[in-house]
C-alpha cells in the first residue's frame, strides 16, 4: 500500500504543517490524521523534534476515533514515558478507556484528575461524555447544567447542551443555549440558523415570526446559506397560510416568501448552467415550491 | 564653545565596554532561567475562575444583547439584577486582601522576586564598580549638570571633568535597561530578565489588587446592566435583506478539493 507521501508526493515538512493546520482549525478528519500522522511518527520521528509530542496527542485521539487501538496505545506509551504524572496524559488514558467501553475505570481516572485539580474542565467534560455514551441523557443534561453554572463561558459546552435538549425535544431550553451562543458569536450564521430551526420546530405564531427573522439574519450574515433560504421561505409561507393573521401580515409574508422563491430559483439556475441533470433539479425545485404554496 | 574632547584609550573600549555588555546580558539570561525554575504555580480557585466567566457573560449580554429576542434579554437581565435574588445583588464573596502578612505564598513570591532581580543587580554593580574603577568609560551624548557627577563618576576625583563622562558602573546600569529589547528578541516576550517590567509591576501591583475586587466588580456590572436597554438588531431585518438580490457569487465553483493535499 502506498504511503501518503508517495501518493501525494509531499515532503514530511508539508505533512507536519498540514497536521498543524488541522490542529489549529480543530478539524475532526480522523482517518486522514491517522494516515498522515502514522507515517510521520513511524518514518520521521527523529526529525520532528519537540513537535512530536503534540502530534502524538493529535494522532492518538484520531486513532481512538478510527478504532485503531494499537496506534493509540503506542502514542499513549510514548507520552506517558515523556510526561509521567501529567494530567493531560491522564485524560488521554481516560479517553482510551472510554473507547474500550471500560467506563468505570475511565470515571476513576477522571476523578483522580479532579482531585488534584478541581478546576480541570477537560476531565469534567469527559465524565459528561461518558454519561452521554451510556445513553443516560437525563443525567448528562443535569451534570452539564452544573458544569455550565460554574463555567459559563464554555461555548462548546453550551452547544453540546443544546444538542442534548434537542434530542429530548425540550426546544425551549435548547433555544436558551443557542441564544448564549448567538450572543458570544454574533457573526456566526450557523448559530442563527440553528436557533431559527429550533424556533420553527417549536411552532406557534410568535415562534414562527422569530424563526423567520433569524433565518433572515443568517442569510444576511451569509448570503449563500441555502438552508436558511429555504427556512425563510417555509416560515414565511406558514405564517401567511395561518388562519390567525390579519391581512397586512399575510401580505408581507407572501412578499417574503415570493422573494425567497426567486432567490432559490436563481441559485438553482446558477448551480449548473447548461448541464442536463440540473435542468431536472430546477424543475423539481419549482414544483416543490408550488406544491408547498398550494397546501 | 567647543569642549576639549577627551580621547580614550581604545583598550577601554575592548576590555571594559564590551565585557560589561556581555556580563549584563549573560546575567540577564541566567536570571530568566532561574526565575523559571523558581516559579511557583499559581493555583486559581474554582470560584475565581467561575466569577471571572460570569463577569464576561454579563458584559457580553450588555454588548450583544441586541441579537437575541427581547424576552430572552429581559430574562437574563432579571436573573442578574433582580432585587431579591439576582446574582449580582446576592452573591457576596469573601474578600481577603492579599497583603504579604496574611498570604504566605505572596511573601515567598516577593522574596523570590527580590532575590532574582534586585540582589544580583546590586552585587554585580558593586563588583563592576570595584573592578573597573579609576577611569572614565564612556560619554553620554547629552549634557548633564554637575549634580550628576558624584553619582555617575564614582571613583574619579576630578572636579573639572564634564559630567557627561561616566564611569563603568553607570555604563552597567545603562545596559541593564537598554538590553531589555534584546531579551525580548532572544527569550521571547514575558521573560524573567525584564527588570523594568518587574519594577513596574511592583508599583502597579499595589493599585491592582485583583481578587479583593470581586464584590466591587459585581457592583459595577450590576449598575452597567441596569442601564442597558434592549435595541433589537433584527427589527427590520427582512427589509434590509430583501432590498437587494442575494450575492451568490462563487457558490458553485467547479473545483472540489481532492484528497488531503
Amino acid at each position: 500500500m502506498a504511503s501518503v507521501s508517495e501518493m501525494y508526493d509531499v515532503t514530511w515538512e508539508e505533512m507536519r504543517d498540514k497536521l498543524r493546520k488541522w490542529r489549529e482549525d480543530n478539524h475532526r478528519n480522523s482517518e486522514q490524521i491517522v494516515d498522515v500522522g502514522e507515517e510521520l511518527i513511524n518514518e520521521h520521528a527523529s526529525k520532528l523534534g519537540d513537535d512530536i509530542w503534540i502530534i502524538y496527542e493529535q494522532v492518538m485521539i484520531a486513532a481512538l476515533d478510527c478504532s485503531r487501538d494499537d496506534l493509540a496505545w503506542t502514542c499513549l506509551q510514548e507520552l506517558k514515558r515523556q510526561f509521567p504524572g501529567s494530567q493531560r496524559v491522564k485524560r488521554l488514558a481516560g479517553m482510551r478507556l472510554e473507547a474500550l467501553e471500560k467506563y468505570e475505570d475511565a470515571n476513576k481516572q477522571y476523578d483522580s484528575i479532579l482531585q488534584d485539580d478541581p478546576t480541570n474542565t477537560a476531565a469534567r467534560k469527559r465524565k459528561i461524555s461518558i454519561l452521554k455514551a451510556q445513553g443516560k441523557s437525563a443525567e448528562a443534561i443535569r451534570e452539564l447544567n452544573e458544569y455550565l453554572e460554574q463555567f459559563v463561558g464554555d461555548q462548546g459546552a453550551w452547544h453540546e447542551l443544546s444538542e442534548l435538549y434537542i434530542n429530548e425535544h425540550d426546544y425551549g431550553k435548547a433555544a436558551f443555549c443557542l441564544e448564549e451562543l448567538m450572543m458570544t458569536n454574533p457573526h456566526n450564521h450557523l448559530y442563527c440558523e440553528q436557533y431559527a430551526e429550533v424556533k420553527y420546530t417549536q411552532g406557534g405564531l410568535e415562534n414562527l415570526e422569530l424563526s423567520r427573522k433569524y433565518f433572515a439574519q443568517a442569510l444576511k450574515l451569509n448570503n449563500r446559506n441555502m438552508r436558511a433560504l429555504f427556512g425563510l421561505y417555509m416560515s414565511a409561507s406558514h405564517i401567511a397560510a395561518s388562519p390567525k393573521v390579519n391581512a397586512t401580515v399575510e401580505k408581507a409574508n407572501v412578499k417574503y416568501a415570493t422573494w425567497a422563491t426567486n432567490q432559490i430559483n436563481r441559485a438553482y439556475q446558477l448551480a449548473g448552467r447548461g448541464t442536463k441533470e440540473n435542468k431536472c433539479s430546477v424543475k423539481a425545485v419549482e414544483e416543490m415550491l408550488e406544491s408547498i404554496t398550494m397546501s | 564653545m567647543a569642549e576639549p574632547e577627551l580621547l580614550l584609550d581604545s583598550n577601554i573600549r575592548l576590555w571594559v565596554v564590551l565585557p560589561i555588555v556581555f556580563i549584563t546580558f549573560l546575567v540577564g539570561v541566567i536570571r530568566h532561567y532561574v526565575s523559571i525554575l523558581l516559579q511557583s504555580d499559581k493555583k486559581l480557585t474554582l470560584e475565581q475562575v467561575s466569577d471571572s466567566q460570569v463577569l464576561i457573560r454579563s458584559r457580553i449580554l450588555r454588548e450583544n444583547g441586541k441579537y437575541i429576542p427581547k424576552q430572552s434579554f429581559l430574562m437574563r437581565k432579571f436573573y442578574f439584577n433582580n432585587q431579591e435574588d439576582g446574582f449580582f445583588k446576592n452573591t457576596k464573596r469573601k474578600v481577603v486582601p492579599p497583603s504579604p502578612m496574611t498570604d504566605p505564598s505572596m511573601l515567598t513570591d516577593m522574596m523570590k522576586g527580590n532575590v532574582t532581580n534586585v540582589l544580583p543587580m546590586i552585587l554585580i554593580g558593586g563588583w563592576i564598580n570595584w573592578t573597573f574603577s579609576g577611569f572614565v568609560t564612556t560619554k553620554v551624548p547629552f549634557p548633564l549638570t554637575l549634580r550628576f557627577k558624584p553619582m555617575l563618576q564614582q571613583g574619579i576625583e576630578l572636579l573639572s571633568l564634564d559630567a557627561s563622562w561616566v564611569s563603568s558602573a553607570s555604563w552597567y546600569f545603562l545596559n541593564v535597561f537598554g538590553l531589555r529589547s534584546m531579551y525580548s528578541l532572544i527569550l521571547g516576550q514575558d521573560n524573567g530578565a525584564d527588570q523594568s517590567r518587574i519594577m513596574q509591576e511592583q508599583m502597579s501591583g499595589a493599585a491592582m489588587a485583583m481578587p479583593a475586587d470581586t464584590n466591587k466588580a459585581f457592583k459595577a456590572e450590576w449598575e452597567a446592566l441596569e442601564l442597558t436597554d434592549h435595541q433589537w438588531a433584527l427589527e427590520n431585518i427582512e427589509e434590509e435583506l430583501m432590498s437587494r438580490e442575494l450575492d451568490l457569487d462563487g457558490m458553485f465553483s467547479k473545483e472540489l478539493p481532492m484528497g488531503i493535499f
